[in-house]
């Protein structure tokens, strides 16, 4: 095998929870992450808990979508879809032993009715699940270097990091208390595990961010170290054309050059662009200001994500990794 | 859609509920709607039940768990706006007092430490309290109209299904035997029913310890004889929703997630007979004047004349070559989003049509909403009088995305 190149040091932990809002790209980073660690010879596993995984398809376009149990969809790259209901037919498979039993309980009407309506337990058995994945070994050494999640959109993936210690306060005693507490111990540990957040350099989503950030660092007990701002839009012109705005600002309204718009039309796109650039500009600022953190910006792709090559893109600007 | 206005349509009922996925800017144009409303000399309030202060950040005020007027300044015409952001612990732990059979019964749900940690993670409690307070609002006389800004949620209808699976979750058999393992009755369905549930609940007992299972019994032995009441106020509350007097406005986006679940709601429409006005996208890249993004026939050429152009103009030949390559690949840069967006909007255009609701689009704009200026604005865009065109913006020059920072200045175009 060839040497490895050496790996940014985000990807020396054990276990990656990317967390953000329905649209701030998470899937996406998780996705690019995946590949970047896969590419730099590390075992990785991506675990994605929304309704049906959508990084096989980034990663590989025509790959079927996975389940439960998981398929390595690039070389040492798995993907794994963590349905509650299986996580729970498994971990009860391991408590009570016999699969036909657990299969009897989980087609028990009101049993699903209890489970459906019930809060906590499908975030608790998701993490569970990621547990046992940093767990698992093969011959003496660990399955996985990198577990990523790709965390649920809601409430910006907080109450997935929650669930344990709540958990942990309800139940007084018994095995599953044993168990949650193993998995709020290793969301603290700041050695193995990261939260990464990611939103867009808007007002509200840098906003939300500083309070997840709060969050992590006063109640919820993990580890986090910079935040990733995604599709940061660039500056209209590149170096050398900054004062170009001004420039077609002066030309006539009414200019028109060949089949080119208007000059107006010109002047009205590049102050557009220079605006939103302005502004993300000015959120990441605020955003790595009043965190204290670095930022890890990613572009904006006015193609959008267009499979692994627009991911190869976003990976090389994890080059200028910060911390 | 017909000729009344959207205005009209939207403000003769007493309701709007704004739905959509989080993150397209419902809150804003839930809070516009509001604004439009109490212009026109409605007595509005806007609820928002978002506990990320979206809508106080939209009207630039601060907003606690009462009531607040909004100013409107001169134009008002006896309309007024109130904004309310709604506590959900605080309007469930009021629905138990409501609802509690006695005394003890409510502190007992109150101080039971399942309650406390679940009350407000409970499947469907959060848009169970809010519906709980539309249906108290609407029925104060204190308001013509409420516009209310819906829960983030997964699917689009868990607004109005939430609720209903709440109420059938508390008042289903195995909770019942949860709350009573020693109640039996004679019949025989129901006993298999319990024997099955009860060796259930042994096996479950082996894996949470059987505390867990006390405290879980006691939490929902409180809530015995609340379904009654909850069960109907969920039913009151949806047919008040579904009914003549409410509409619904869909907010959505130009990206993918935002699409995903607009078009998972148009799917899903047709089962509740829900009374949808409008779809409403925002934040769409448009063309400067409202024309579709052209294509460049020949865009060496037009680089090549533009440098010729900035030449005229006293540019070293250079300078302005390279200021006509960036000046062109600036406008095909921006031309692709423009483009992206109204082909991922594509799809709204038929949608709309086929249900007979309209459809506006809002254009992305240079600075964030943060008074009722700004909110007059998107208000503009919504009620714009000018017909859309076919690609799906509108004529209208004052709309073209290049505001100018800060307050907007009057824009003749």
């Amino acid at each position: 095998m060839d040497p490895a190149p050496a790996s940014s040091p985000l990807l020396e932990r054990r276990l990656i929870v990317v967390s953000g809002k329905g649209g701030a790209g998470k899937t996406t980073l998780t996705a690019t992450l995946a590949l970047r660690a896969a590419r730099g010879g590390q075992r990785v596993v991506v675990v994605e808990t929304g309704e049906s995984t959508q990084i096989p398809e980034l990663l590989r376009p025509g790959h079927p979508e996975v389940g439960y149990e998981g398929a390595e969809v690039l070389p040492g790259l798995h993907v794994m879809h963590a349905d509650p209901f299986a996580a729970l037919a498994e971990y009860l498979e391991t408590r009570i032993g016999m699969r036909a039993l657990v299969d009897r309980i989980l087609a028990f009407e009101g049993f699903r009715e209890l489970m459906r309506a019930a809060p906590g337990w499908r975030e608790l058995i998701t993490l569970g699940k990621v547990w046992h994945l940093e767990q698992m070994q093969d011959a003496g050494s660990p399955r996985y270097d990198l577990i990523l999640v790709d965390a649920p959109a809601t409430g910006h993936g907080v109450r997935l990091l929650d669930v344990p210690r709540v958990a942990a306060s309800a139940l007084r005693g018994g095995p599953l208390r044993e168990h949650t507490l193993q998995v709020e111990a290793l969301i603290a540990d700041a050695e193995r595990t990261l939260l990464l957040p990611i939103a867009l350099a808007e007002e509200l989503p840098v906003k939300e961010t500083r309070e997840l950030v709060e969050r992590a660092r006063s109640g919820l007990s993990i580890h986090v170290d910079r935040v990733v701002l995604n599709a940061v839009e660039p500056a209209p012109f590149p170096p050398g054309c900054e004062d170009l705005d001004e420039r077609l600002a002066a030309l006539p309204d009414d200019l028109e050059v060949l089949d080119l718009p208007p000059a107006a039309t010109l002047t009205a796109c590049a102050r557009h662009l220079r605006r939103r650039h302005e502004l993300n500009q000015h959120y990441a600022a605020e955003l790595s200001g009043s965190v204290g953190l670095p930022t890890l910006r990613l572009p904006y792709l006015a193609g959008g994500i267009r499979g692994p090559e627009s991911l190869e893109e976003l990976s090389e600007s994890l080059e200028d990794d910060p911390a | 859609m017909s000729e009344q206005s959207i205005g009209e349509r939207l403000f003769s009922g007493r309701i709007v509920v704004v739905v959509g996925c989080g993150g397209v800017g419902k809150t804003t144009v839930a809070a516009a709607l509001g604004l439009a409303a109490a212009r026109a000399g409605k007595r509005t309030l806007v609820l928002t039940i978002d506990p990320a202060r979206r809508l106080a950040d939209a009207l630039g005020v601060e907003l606690g768990e009462e009531v607040r007027a909004i100013p409107l300044g001169a134009e008002s015409q006896g309309g007024s706006l109130s904004a309310l952001m709604l506590d959900m612990k605080r309007t469930f732990d009021e629905l138990v007092e409501r609802f509690a059979e006695s005394e003890e019964a409510r502190q007992r749900i109150l101080d039971n430490a399942i309650y406390q940690h679940v009350s407000d993670a409970l499947a469907g409690s959060a848009e169970y309290a809010a519906m709980e307070k539309v249906y108290q609002v609407a029925n104060s006389g204190d308001y013509d109209l409420i516009v209310v800004d819906t829960p983030p949620a997964k699917h689009a209808l868990d607004f109005l299904e939430a609720p209903q699976r709440l109420v059938d979750f508390l008042d289903s058999r195995f909770v019942a035997l949860l709350i009573h393992p020693a109640f039996s009755a004679g019949r025989l369905g129901v006993k298999l029913f319990q024997r099955s549930a009860r060796r259930v609940l042994q096996l479950l007992e082996g894996v949470t310890g059987l505390a867990f299972l006390e405290d879980l019994s006691g939490f929902l032995l409180a809530f015995e004889g609340m379904a009654s009441g909850f069960r109907d106020r969920a039913a009151r509350v949806r047919s008040l929703l579904l009914g003549d007097e409410s509409s619904f406005v869909l907010v959505t986006g130009p990206n993918a997630e935002a699409l995903h679940h607009a078009e998972d709601f148009l799917g899903r429409l047709q089962s509740f007979e829900l009374p949808l006005a409008g779809l409403v996208a925002n934040r769409v890249r448009c063309w400067p004047g409202g024309r579709s993004a052209p294509s460049l026939r020949d865009p060496a050429a037009a680089q090549a004349s533009l440098s010729s152009t900035f030449q005229e103009r006293g540019e070293p030949i250079g300078t302005a070559d390279s200021r006509a390559r960036a000046t062109l690949e600036m406008l095909a840069s921006y031309a692709q989003r423009v483009r992206r967006d109204a082909a991922s909007l594509a799809v709204l255009q038929p949608r709309a049509e086929a249900l007979g609701c309209f459809l506006r689009e809002i254009p992305e704009l240079d600075a964030d909403v943060h008074d009722l200026q700004g909110l007059g604005e998107i208000g503009r865009h919504l009620f714009a009088t000018e017909p859309q065109r076919p690609d799906g913006s509108m004529e209208d020059p004052s709309q073209r995305p290049p505001n100018p920072p800060g307050p907007p200045k009057a824009n003749a175009g």
